[in-house]
């Protein structure tokens, strides 16, 4: 079965590095996603997964068969990796039919004719496009061109299917559409599925697994719920979660076991890990989901309105406490005049705590204001 | 140590060299970068020793010393001694740079007032002024200096020929009019007006109409708008199309010829050949330097201007809808204006040909004058001609033909093909230093004028070991196919820059082997670009005349130079025959290009 291993893998480009010391297990059956801003790596690391770059250094291991390892000075060609790649621009041959272009690469494994026609007329249908397979790309609309770009990565059947931003080219409705689509995909074929996006929203609903990376690092490897509610560092925590999560600055005053006591927002308050806090420097910065901000009339907080953007299911409110701009996210359409004072309140068990020093994470726990 | 240091030291060089050449465009680049080492720079390198060293004959007898000898008498010849430098360089350097600039500013004038009608104006019949302008740019310049002085010449200038304006309205135009450097700028400015109507017209076509609908919004007029938004706009590409018009006038070899020798009026490429004809062979090698010079330091100038940050020509809109600028009462004189001017500059000069190559005594086109015999006329019929028979009679005649054909087919063969796989290599390995040497190294012939291109290869064909191929169909290839790469392998780059790297990744992943790739996919992908980078040459090749003027074997080896053997000898019918012929010719490959690939010359500018 599929597992890809990568060790220590390095890509330089002259000076600039892409990729640095990169390990990572992508478990068979996977649906892991490379997530991060653009020029952090990610698609570099796809592509030399797929033996479309080289990369420096390290080891590339598929199915337990070692595909690049620089030590050995073994590179093998993509094709021998037994893998499909789905391009961002689809990469369609514009010269060719649909399907021409779905049968090339099977014509190209020597597949006998009876096979490639049978094979194609399986591959239109499971993408629902058996009414195209005389047109050209040029004649299709995104979407179907799309669909065909699919067809043609799955025919030959690969274990393994990288896709590099596959949906960036397509509207937000059909974006939506073909994410449903490409779930289910995962489930019908079987492979394993290694995903490049930028859009932390892809990643969290398609995958069972993000890397999160950034300036070549790795920054965390885990399940997108362990990613939102337990990030490893502030970055990963700001990429992640749309409104961005709060970060409130914080003054470590004392600490007890799992109780912290800090200043913030010019207020006393504690901290409650939920596990022994790491080590802290004095000072921290509080995260805090917006949807753990809410607007309360018993609220602890006093902060000003700044704008308000409702969007029907829910409503967006910034607002100012003394120098700190906070984002609430409440349920429902509400509408607030500028500068009405309100009153906010920090909820639940998932704020989090981050190092000021090292922005890494120190725990996740609750928070009571006191007065 | 960081652990990349550490992983690179254990990276074998075996392995990495392994990975270098498992890339075909690696292999094709190494390849490229020797062949064009040994091609474009050693040549460059033995005229650079042919400046200081002492040639057979002339020069042997005055300096009586052993051929080969070094020596710095050229120099002191050219620079030193105040008449012979006066004569034989400043003069013909100022008449060079007069004429490159006179003809830059009038192209420019020329081709950028069209273009801002047909672009910007609500003129009528955009299409056909369109199409029939840039229509003279497809003929050889000298064609048009050809026709000037058979319009203009008469019995009171140079030879005394009777010409056609003198003839029909009976008006003997003075000689500045007819030779010198007069008719050259208006020749070179004509010809090179459709060349500036297509960058201008095409980066006013593209021009993102918002950026002038903008400034009509703030209350900006007409002319305001064209001084402040337009103009500065395509300012570099004026810029730059000034200095390519600049260097191509500068470089011109056959339309100073043609207007120039009369009355004695040289610029620095006749005077090139004229030196070394003579056998100051070495001097004509500095010059060829000095021009060489030139020319990169107005394409350093050039890159200078389109290079950097000021450079606009990349403006791509959306926005088709311009407002055009309503002509009113003014719209049908214009329009009828440039018809007749541009009829006139496509259709007069055939017609012409046509008529000199038919009558036996210039200036007298009356039906009882005309004769078919220059073309057709046998042993008995042709009297004192220089030829034994018509042309289309004459076995000299058709091997030159067959020669220049033979040599365009096989040029286009080499070139269309190096030029394609150039253009691949350097777009995949686009970045490293192997593929901007390559594109740079193939781009080296084109700062060259082609006067002292050729003349660096007659300096490597005089050579002691390089004697074989002194006169050779061989040399003429070779010199040809150098000198027309650097078109071929940029239209190659821009093709190949096209197709996105995923297109044949896409197929990399498939297993396809690299030939496949190639010729199952980029290469029906990029059909038309690749056709029409077989058949340019071919056009080239066919007009071409200064490259190969030094290095034929004798004068009427090929078509081009044996025309030019007739005018200078003074057989004009023969000359006006023979360059109907060639423009015949070049006008069936040029359709043929058009139809094969879909694209005119002005690619839709007037539509």
């Amino acid at each position: 079965m599929p597992q890809i291993i990568l060790e220590h893998i390095h890509k330089r480009f002259d000076k600039f590095v892409a990729v640095e010391d990169l390990n990572l297990v992508i478990e068979d059956r996977g649906f892991v996603t490379l997530l991060g801003p653009s020029g952090c790596g990610k698609t570099t690391t796809l592509r030399m997964i797929a033996g479309l770059e080289t990369p420096t250094s390290g080891r590339i291991l598929i199915d337990g068969v070692p595909v690049y390892d620089s030590d050995r000075g073994i590179n093998l060609p993509p094709n021998k990796r037994d893998i499909g790649f789905l391009f961002q621009n689809y990469a369609l041959w514009p010269h060719m039919t649909v399907y021409q272009n779905i049968a090339f690469g099977l014509e190209m494994l020597k597949w006998d004719r009876k096979r490639i026609e049978s094979r194609v007329g399986e591959m239109l249908q499971l993408l629902k496009i058996e009414q195209f397979g005389k047109r050209y790309p040029a004649e299709l609309s995104g979407g179907q061109q799309q669909r065909v770009a699919i067809a043609r990565t799955l025919a030959p059947s690969p274990r393994v299917l990288f896709m590099d931003e596959p949906l960036s080219n397509l509207d937000a409705k059909l974006r939506g559409e073909m994410r449903t689509e490409l779930k289910r995909l995962h489930s019908d074929t079987n492979s394993t599925f290694v995903y490049v996006t930028h859009d932390q929203l892809e990643a969290m609903t398609l995958s069972t697994r993000v890397c999160l990376m950034e300036t070549g690092r790795l920054q965390q490897y885990a399940p997108p719920l362990e990613i939102y509610n337990q990030p490893a560092n502030i970055f990963v925590a700001s990429f992640v979660g749309n409104p961005t999560m709060n970060f409130i600055p914080v003054r470590i005053l004392s600490r007890e076991g799992n109780r912290i006591r800090m200043e913030m927002l010019g207020r006393q308050a504690v901290f409650t890990a939920q596990a022994p806090a790491e080590d802290l420097s004095s000072e921290g910065v509080l995260g805090v989901r917006p949807e753990f901000l809410p607007i309360r009339e018993d609220g602890a907080l006093t902060a000003s309105i700044y704008s308000t953007l409702p969007a029907g299911m829910e409503t967006t409110v910034k607002a100012s406490c003394g120098e700190t701009m906070l984002t609430s996210v409440v349920f429902g359409s509400v509408d607030y005049a500028v500068d009405t004072q309100v009153k906010m309140e920090i909820t639940g068990n998932s704020i989090v705590l981050f190092d000021g020093q090292t922005s890494r994470q120190a725990g996740v726990g609750a928070v009571e204001i006191l007065d | 140590m960081s652990t990349i240091q550490r992983d690179l030291r254990r990276e074998p060089l075996r392995y990495r060299m392994k990975a270098f050449f498992a890339k075909p465009a690696n292999l094709i680049l190494l390849f490229f970068l020797i062949a064009l080492v040994v091609l474009s720079l050693m040549p460059m390198v033995t005229m650079l020793t042919n400046m200081f060293t002492v040639h057979a004959g002339t020069e042997k007898k005055m300096l009586r010393v052993p051929v080969g000898s070094w020596t710095l008498n050229h120099f002191e010849l050219l620079f030193a001694d105040p008449e012979w430098s006066r004569s034989n360089f400043w003069t013909p350097l100022l008449n060079s740079l007069i004429v490159a600039t006179g003809s830059g500013i009038l192209g420019i004038l020329i081709g950028g007032t069209v273009a801002w009608f047909i672009t910007r104006s609500d003129l009528k019949c955009k299409k056909f002024i369109s199409a029939v302008f840039v229509f003279p740019y497809m003929m050889p310049a000298w064609t048009l200096a050809l026709f000037w002085t058979n319009m203009f010449q008469n019995s009171k200038v140079g030879g005394g020929v009777t010409g056609m304006v003198e003839s029909l309205f009976g008006i003997c135009m003075p000689e500045w009019f007819v030779f010198g450097l007069f008719p050259m700028i208006m020749v070179i400015g004509l010809h090179y007006s459709p060349f500036a109507y297509l960058l201008i017209g095409g980066i006013l076509k593209n021009m993102d109409a918002t950026l002038e609908e903008s400034a009509t919004i703030l209350k900006a007029s007409r002319f305001t708008i064209i001084r402040r938004v337009t103009i500065p706009i395509v300012m570099p590409a004026i810029l730059s199309t000034f200095l390519l018009i600049f260097s191509s006038g500068f470089a011109s070899y056959t339309v100073p010829v043609f207007l120039g020798s009369a009355t004695r009026t040289f610029t620095l490429s006749t005077k090139m050949r004229a030196l070394i004809q003579a056998g100051y062979e070495g001097q004509g090698y500095i010059m060829a330097f000095l021009s060489i010079l030139l020319g990169t330091a107005i394409l350093g100038i050039n890159q200078y201007f389109t290079g950097k940050r000021k450079s606009f020509t990349t403006v791509s809109g959306k926005s088709g809808q311009v407002s055009l600028v309503k002509l009113r009462g003014a719209n049908g004189i214009i329009s009828a204006v440039l018809i007749v001017l541009t009829l006139f500059f496509a259709i007069m000069p055939l017609v012409s040909f046509a008529l000199e190559s038919v009558i036996k005594q210039a200036g007298n086109y009356s039906f009882s004058n005309m004769t078919l015999d220059f073309w057709i006329g046998t042993e008995s019929s042709v009297f004192e001609t220089g030829m034994p028979s018509g042309i289309l009679m004459n076995g000299t005649m058709w091997w030159g033909l067959l020669r220049q054909v033979g040599l365009a087919v096989t040029v286009s063969l080499i070139v269309g093909t190096c030029g394609m796989l150039i253009g691949y290599a350097c777009v995949r390995r686009r970045g490293t230093w192997l593929a901007r040497a390559v594109e740079n190294l193939a781009f080296f012939p084109y700062l060259m004028p082609a006067m002292a291109f050729g003349t660096i290869y007659l300096a490597v064909a005089t050579s002691a070991s390089f004697k074989w191929m002194y006169g050779s169909f061989f040399l003429l290839g070779l010199v040809a196919s150098v000198k027309f790469l650097p078109f071929a392998s940029r239209s190659g780059v821009n093709s190949m820059m096209q197709i996105a790297p995923e297109i044949e990744e896409a197929a990399t992943i498939f297993g396809v082997p690299w030939v496949t790739r190639m010729s199952r996919i980029l290469f029906p992908i990029q059909k038309s670009a690749i056709i029409s980078g077989y058949l340019l040459p071919v056009i080239n090749v066919m007009r071409e005349v200064a490259l190969f003027t030094l290095l034929v074997p004798y004068p009427r080896y090929l078509l081009t130079t044996m025309l030019f053997s007739f005018n200078e000898t003074g057989y004009a019918q023969y000359g006006s025959a023979v360059t109907l012929l060639i423009i015949v010719i070049i006008i069936l490959i040029n359709s043929l290009v058009n139809k094969l690939t879909g694209a005119s010359f002005d690619k839709g500018i007037g539509g």
